[in-house]
This record gives C-alpha cells, structure tokens and sequence, in this order.
C-alpha cells in the first residue's frame, strides 16, 4: 500500500472584498502525488506556488480563510481530509512528524530543549516519563548535537541556528514517525550547516525507514538528496518523477528554465524566480498557467493542459511534454 | 550583570528623565498665567504687600537662579512648602501616596483579575460571538468618562438604594480612626483589630474601585486579546499544532508566551491610570495624592504642582523598574539592562 | 474586443451605480460592522450639530427662574438645570463642543506631528533622538494632568484648549509616521528616489508622505474620541470652557452636587451624550484596523 497519496487536492482562499463580492485565490488546483517509505520527494517551486500549502493541507493545518474544497489525501488508506480534528491531531507529531523552517522562533522559547523533547513523546504515547527522558537523550544523540547531558537543558534562544534546526529533527524523530514532512528546512542557515542538516536528514531517512517529503525552493538541495522531483507553478504540479529523470530531461518548458538557470538567479530568496510574475491567483488563466513567461506557448495553450507520461513515472503537465527538443530553446529565443 | 550594578545603571540614567521632568513643569507653572500671589494676598492688598509675598517666595529672582535653588532644595529632600496647606509639600504627599496607592491596587488589581480571562477568552475564539460583546463593551468602556460614571454610581447606590455609604472621604466621620501605621485605614483597622474601621473603610472603597476596575479593565481586555492573538499566530504556536500537542497543551503555552507581554502592559496602565484616578478621588473626595494634585494645578500652588509631578514619575521610573524585574525572573530570555 | 460587449460592459457600470454603492456599504459593514456603527453614530451627533438651531425646543442659555430643577416632561425632555435651563436643548448644542473642539484638534496634530514624524524619521540621528527623548518624557505625565496644567497655566478659552490639545496630542501622530518611514527609508523606490536626485523635501512629502500617512489616519478617529473626552473633562473640572456655557463637560459639573440630592437629569443626560459621541468615534477607530487589514482590500 502507498504510505501517502494526494490526489486532486484543490485548496482556495475565500474571502470577501470591501464592496461584499466573493473573492476566490486558487491556490492549490489538483495537486496528486503519491510517496513510499524510504523515498524522499522534493517539491520545488516559486514563492507562492503552492509548496506549503500543499503541506499544511496534507496535514490538516490551514488556517482560514484557507479550506480545501476538493480531492483526497490518503495516509495508510486513511482519509485525512474528511478526518476529525483531533483524531488528526494524534497522527500528528506521531506518525507524520514536521520540520519547519525558523526553528529558533518555533520551539516554545518558555521552556527548556530537552522538556519539549520529553512533553511532545509524553503526548503521544504512554511511555513513562522517565523513559521520555531516556529518549530524548538517543535522538539528540542520533542528530548529532554534542553532550545531549547540558544541551537539554538549554533554553531555545541559546541555540545556534544550526543547533535548533537539529533539536526540530529530534522532535520529529521522537515518536518514529512514518512520514516526515521539512518544511524549507535549511532556509536562513550557514551553507556550511545547510550541508550538514541535509546529510543528516538522508542518513535518518535512510535509518528509520521513513517516507520524506522536503518543500525547497533551491533546486540544488532536491538534487543532491531527493529521490524524486515535484515541480510546482500556480498550484499545481507542473512536472514530476525521478529525479534522474527530470533533470536530463525535463519536459515541461518552466522545469527547463529552472535548470537552464544559474544557481544565483534562484537562490534570491525564491521570489520572482527567473524573472516574470507569478499569476494572479484570483485570475487564473484558462488552459496553461505558465503560457504568458512561456517561449514555446501557441493557441493550443489556452486549451486545457493533459497530463502527459513522458515515460513511466515521468509526467509533465504541458501541452508539448516530451517534443520540447525539436522546439528553439526559450533562453536563445529571448 | 549583579543586582547592584543593574540599580545603580538605571538610577542615573533615570536622572536626566527626572531633572527634565521638574525643568518643564518648572518653566510651565512660571511662565503661564499662574499667579499664586494674587491669590495668596487678596483682592484688598497694596502694591508693598504684593511685594513682599513676591520676596518671600522668592519669585523676586530670576529664572535659573529659582530653578537652581528648587533642584538643590530637591536634592537635599526639601520640596518645599505647599502655599495653600502651609506645610512641606514632602509631607503631604508622603502622607496622600498610600491613600491613592490602595485605591489604585484594588482599582487595577481587580481590572486585571477580570480583564485578563476576559480577553484570552475572546482571543481564542477571534470575531465569536463572546469577542463580538466583549469588543464593543471594551470600546465603551473606553468611552465613559470616569467622573460621570462615578457620579452615577453615587446616585444610584447611595440615594436610591442606600447600599453605599455617602461619598465623602474614605471612612464615616462617626467611626473613631485607627491607630496610624501604614496610613491604609483598611490595613491599619484590621491590624489594630479595630473591626468597626476596617468595615467602614472596606465599604468605602467598594464604589471607587469598582469605578477604577471597570475603566482599567477596558485596556487590558484589548491589550491581552491582542497579545494573545499575536501568540496565536506566532512560529510557535503554529508549530504546536504541527506537533499535534493536544488543545489544552496549546492553551498552556499560549497563556504563558502571553504572560511577560501582558504583565508589561498591566505595569504600563498603573502609571497611565495616575489621570483617571485622580477623577475618581475628585468624585469621591478621596483625599489622595491625585486630587492633591489636580487642587494644586486648579489653585495655582506652584512648590506643591512640582512635587505632586515629581512623585508621579518617581512612582513610574519605580514600576517599570518593578515589572523590569519580574519579567528577568519569569522570562529566560530577558537581561536585566 | 467588440462594440457589442463593449456597450454592454458601460450599461454594466451605469446600472451599477446605486447597486455598487449598497454594495459597498455591505461589504463595509461586513468587514467591519463596528466602523458602520461608529459612522451612524457620529453622523448621528453631526446633523444635531448643524441643525441644532432648528431641532432645540429651547434655548439652551436661557433661564426659566420659575423652572428649576424639573424632572423630564413634556415640555422639557430631560428636565431643566438649577438655572432653570432645558437640558434637552443644553445636551444637542454640546454636540457643537464636541465636533468644534475634535476636529480643529485632530487636524492640529496631523499637521504637527506628520512633518515632525517624517523629518525625524528620515534624517534619524541627534534630531531624532532629542526628539524622542522629549516625547517619552511627556509620557510621563498622565495626558489629563499634562492638559489641565497647560490649559490652567496658558489661559483659560476655547481657543487654548484646541491648541493645548492639538499640541499635546501631535507625538501619537508623529511616533506613527517616523515608524512608518523608518520601515521605508531603506526600501528600494526611496532609494532609487535618492539616487535620481530628488531634493529632500521631494522626498519626504510625495514619495514617502503617501505611504507613511495611512497609519496616521487610521488614528484620526481615535485621537478625535480622546479630544472630546479630554475637553469635556477639562470643563468638567472647571477648566477651560465654563458654565453655563452649554458643553457636556461643563453640564455635568453643574449636575454633580444635585445627583446626591435626587436630580440625576442634570447630569446624566450630557453624560449619556458624551458616551455615545466618544463611542461612535472609537467604534469608527476600531473598525479602521479591519477595514485596512490588506486581505480584505479590494485587488482589481
């Protein structure tokens, strides 16, 4: 069975304008993608793609006016999206563990490392306190944070930013979880460090056999330490598969920019990547999402796009998935 | 930093603070059209008479060199004498903080008691219904002026139901005071066991306090949803949900990330309810620094006005320094500095 | 696009007109039904302040000596004072007071404390500091304190008490600009602004003035509730505007010995106008930090 299976989720922002109309941002628009244990899928995409929001909808964290309004997403064979709040609750932390980025503001700064550690296992399970502790200790261990001893009883804003990105780690291996979902997880940290937390999360995945998900915009990180690729524009999944796969060929003309890129143009903080707006959400396009920044786009575009197999695993959502290398280049055309 | 050194740091640099303060309510009560010794001398006095109060003021003298005699005098724990009660103005107040000090205690102490669960409440569950009602009962209570609420309250619970006793001073004239030890005539009645004051005392308090609460606890309610809010919506929180930590956890932890900020504002709203609480007394005929204060500004008494602000922002360099020190003790991040 | 469409587009709007402006209420009150309250209210009080002249059954100073002190009645609403006055009368001019003093006030402050908030938050250092240094000191003093010591040592008129008002309330203003344009002095249209050459007060007033002025509105309405109250308050004690003047503050004065002896309309009923007033203003305040919540602003 597929341990995590998204499928059509459509997530929008609904509110209403000073002058009483409805508004609708859609910003999730059939979002599937499916994920195994031992794999590690790597979503990339623009600020405002939609990298986070899938997360949060997957997990049951959106916040209104955010609400999904269609499609599934299977844990196990378990519906999430229909599941009750606290019964979801419990699967968080638990079996589907986060890291986030901005550790430093995100662990609670009111208590000591080493009592967050012991409180999220004492949630979650029956394990004496005592046996918590012991825990905590091996997983601050098992992240590599020297003399686990003094460092629990640190308080947050001691930590480096390196040093708290681990101790999130910890938190998330505390209760094994099945799935574990890093959220930018290395954004704001030393390149140096980035390296260091990155290994480490493979190591682990590698170790507790758990399915992982990391949300980057830095197409370098997906490279050296995913599996698999998820590219993401205006809320969908544009072009996905082995990473292998799509880097030596990418079929959809937004992936071939992102690569064509040099490493500085995308890593200015992911926002306006490569230079042309990211569409209005609350006016989105008929067919092709991408056509206006697109140098290959034809009248066909403004039809719906097909979901085309480039090969086995390989899907690109684009009209000219896989003849691309017969087209002019986008970047010598320009 | 040691105890000590942290002290001695801010207590100079509190100084400029206080010497700036005595500068321009110096210069406001000179230059302005304050003119004591008109009312001091009478309507029927002659020019030599005028003359020599003026001497014996020593508003005969310049500016600076009055303003450099008054710092000295200040200095020296001299603040000089009120015109009006004939007496060292350091005695006055010294004799009046106490008297507003337990009015504002109960006054705030119970708006924060109300207050504060009534804005988390609201903070949990924004624009419910329970936030909607307290929103708007928060916005008028902003909205009444204290004296008028005052009034009404005389009105209402000493003349129609006569629950309360009259509204002059802080005790019946007919009960015999307590022996003076804290100046408190609650306090002072209950530690001479002198029952009779202690009750007479309490029940004159509850109309002024009550009046104080409901004006103080507009503020809190507002301030404490917002940080709660702000909390709400912080990495934390956020990440406690991600965790799965049950709803009463996150409640916890919502609670204490809103305590340091909420204790500050209370701390802040002590000092900045010193106006509103010198309405009540004025109402109440309290007797307290605040309506010392507001008879000194009225009447023109110059030496007692400089006093009565110098007390007010020595009482608030002494809170903040207070709420300093219990966030150091309750916050691990803070430095004391 | 085609003629057809575009005739039909143009009705569109011109039918619109009345639809769109219901709408727009609806959406206000929708997004913020505390600012619409607010509103009405102070629309309330503002057609008694016009119209006072024509809605008074009486004269508001004159005295009827065989009348003192009557309760409500037919004749006289909300009864007559100890000089035989209609209070009814007295409490719709008072809206006057409050609009006349409020708004000449606030307008005071902005024009003060904007250009003050501005400079200092651009040019930043010495200015700067002195600048704020004197604004904390005045924290100090609790605001009624500072008002009834500036009114009683200035000279005791309308006029002053506008002024002091004015004065006293500009550093709300200027501490929100110079926040503002602190956060916008190192933003990139101000910087290229610099960079093209523009002189300083080019600068200042039409590239950061239009950003940095929002957050000062939005504190208009509440600055305006403070105003009113402050000036009712002053009179209140005795300051400023004086009795029989008929000012709320001022009313209640008068009503404050008879609520001991039983005659609770002298006072109460400037009271419950104050309140409403002061109300109406901090609902429209309130409402404002919904209404600019940038979710809710309208895209297209």
């Amino acid at each position: 069975m597929t341990l995590l299976e998204v499928d059509d989720l459509h997530t929008h922002f609904i509110s209403r304008d000073i002058d009483n109309r409805v508004r609708v941002a859609k910003a999730l628009n059939g979002v599937s993608f499916s994920l195994e244990a031992g794999r590690i899928l790597g979503i990339v995409g623009e600020t405002g793609a939609g990298k986070s929001l899938t997360a949060q909808s997957v997990v049951g964290l959106l916040r209104p006016p955010a609400k999904i309004v269609g499609g599934s997403v299977r844990f196990e064979g378990r519906e999430l999206t229909t599941m009750a709040p606290d019964a979801l609750n419990r699967l968080r932390g638990h079996e589907i563990a986060m890291v986030v980025q901005n550790p430093r503001t995100s662990l609670d700064p009111l208590t000591r490392v080493g009592d967050q550690l012991v409180r999220l296992h004492q949630v979650h399970s029956d394990a004496a306190p005592a046996a918590s502790r012991q825990r905590a200790l091996e997983m601050m261990q098992a992240v590599g944070i020297p003399d686990p001893q003094s460092r629990a009883r640190a308080w947050p804003h001691e930590l480096s930013g390196g040093m708290a990105q681990r101790v999130l780690l910890a938190m998330a291996l505390m209760n094994a979880p099945k799935l574990l979902i890093a959220d930018e997880p290395t954004t704001g940290l030393d390149v140096t460090v980035q390296a260091q937390i990155l290994d480490l999360l493979r190591d682990l995945v590698a170790r507790f056999d758990m399915a992982t998900t990391i949300i980057t915009h830095d197409l370098g990180v997906v490279a050296h330490f995913c599996d698999d690729i998820a590219v993401m524009f205006a809320g969908s999944i544009v072009e996905s598969g082995p990473v292998r796969d799509v880097f030596a060929h990418p079929a959809h003309p937004y992936t071939r920019n992102l690569i064509g890129a040099t490493p500085e143009r995308f890593r200015v903080g992911g926002a306006r990547l490569l230079g042309g707006q990211p569409p209005d959400l609350y006016n989105l396009p008929d067919g092709c999402a991408f056509r206006a920044r697109c140098g290959f786009a034809t009248d066909l575009c403004r039809t719906p796009v097909p979901r085309t197999h480039v090969s086995a695993d390989h899907v690109a959502l684009c009209h000219f998935a896989g003849q691309l290398d017969a087209a002019p280049d986008a970047e010598a055309q320009a | 930093m040691s105890f000590h050194r942290f002290l001695l740091r801010r207590a100079i640099m509190v100084l400029p603070l206080l010497i700036g303060v005595v500068f321009i309510t110096f210069m406001l009560v000179r230059i302005g059209g304050l003119d004591p010794v008109g009312k001091l001398a009478g309507p029927t006095a002659t020019q030599a008479e005028f003359d020599s109060i003026r001497e014996n003021l020593g508003l005969d003298q310049p500016l600076w060199q009055q303003f450099a005699i008054y710092l000295g005098n200040v200095a020296q724990g001299d603040l000089g004498e009120s015109w009006l009660s004939n007496r060292p103005v350091l005695t006055d107040i010294r004799e009046r903080a106490i008297i507003s000090l337990e009015l504002l205690f109960w006054g705030v102490g119970i708006g924060a008691l109300v207050g504060i669960p009534i804005g988390l409440r609201a903070a949990f569950r924004p624009n419910g219904r329970f936030d909607q009602v307290t929103r708007v009962l928060s916005l008028l209570g902003f909205s009444i002026p204290t004296y008028w609420l005052g009034l009404v309250m005389i009105f209402v619970f000493f003349y129609l139901l006569g629950w309360a006793p009259p509204a002059i001073g802080r005790m019946s004239l007919l009960v015999m005071t307590p022996e003076p030890i804290t100046g408190s005539y609650l306090i002072d009645g209950l530690l001479t066991a002198n029952w009779d004051a202690a009750w007479s005392a309490a029940s004159h308090l509850v109309l002024p306090v009550i009046c104080l609460a409901i004006v103080s606890a507009a503020p809190i309610i507002k301030q404490t949803r917002a940080i709660a809010i702000e909390v709400l919506a912080s990495d934390t929180v956020r990440y406690a949900h991600a965790c799965g930590l049950p709803e009463k956890t996150v409640r916890k932890l919502v609670l204490r990330n809103s305590a340091v900020p909420v204790l500050t504002f209370v701390g802040t709203e002590v000092t900045g309810l010193v106006g509103t609480m010198s309405l009540i007394e004025y109402v109440f005929a309290w007797g307290g620094l605040g309506q010392y204060g507001l008879n000194a500004i009225i009447s023109g008494d110059f030496t007692a006005v400089q006093g009565y602000v110098l007390a007010l922002a020595l009482f608030s360099v002494v809170v903040f320094l207070v709420i300093d020190i219990v966030v150091h003790l309750i916050e691990p991040r803070s430095e004391l500095s | 696009m085609s003629d057809a469409t575009r005739t039909e587009i143009a009705t569109d709007t011109q039918q619109g007109w009345s639809t769109r402006a219901r709408n727009r209420f609806i959406g206000v009150f929708r997004l913020s039904p505390t600012a619409a309250i607010g509103l009405l209210i102070i629309l309330f009080f503002a057609v008694l302040a016009l119209f006072s002249s024509w809605i008074m059954p009486h004269d508001p100073v004159a005295a009827y000596t065989d009348r003192v002190l009557q309760p409500p009645s037919a004749e006289h609403w909300f009864g007559t004072d100890g000089n035989g006055m209609d209070v009814f009368s007295r409490v719709i001019y008072g809206a006057k007071f409050g609009f006349g003093i409020a708004i000449p006030a606030v307008l005071l402050s902005l024009v003060i404390g904007v250009p003050v908030g501005l400079i200092a938050g651009y040019r930043g250092g010495l200015l700067d500091e002195v600048l704020m240094r004197f604004f904390d000191g005045l924290r100090v003093f609790p605001s009624i304190i500072l008002a009834l010591a500036v009114v009683a040592a200035t000279g005791q008129s309308l006029l002053n008490v506008i002024l002091v008002l004015g004065f006293l309330d500009s550093p709300v203003f200027a501490r929100v600009v110079r926040a503002e344009v602190l956060a916008l002095r190192s933003s990139n249209f101000v910087e290229s602004a610099v960079a093209a050459g523009n002189p300083t007060w080019r600068i200042l007033f039409v590239h950061l003035l239009p950003n940095a002025i929002q957050g000062a509105m939005a504190q208009t309405a509440v600055r305006a509730a403070w105003a009113v109250r402050i000036s009712a308050t002053l009179a209140f004690l005795g300051v400023g505007i004086q009795a029989p003047t008929p000012e709320w503050g001022a009313m209640i004065r008068q009503g404050a010995e008879f609520m001991i002896s039983g005659q609770w309309w002298v006072a109460l009923y400037p009271g419950l106008a104050l309140i409403f007033l002061v109300f109406g203003l901090n609902l429209l305040g309130d409402g404002f930090r919904d209404l600019m919540d940038p979710r809710h602003r309208s895209g297209s």
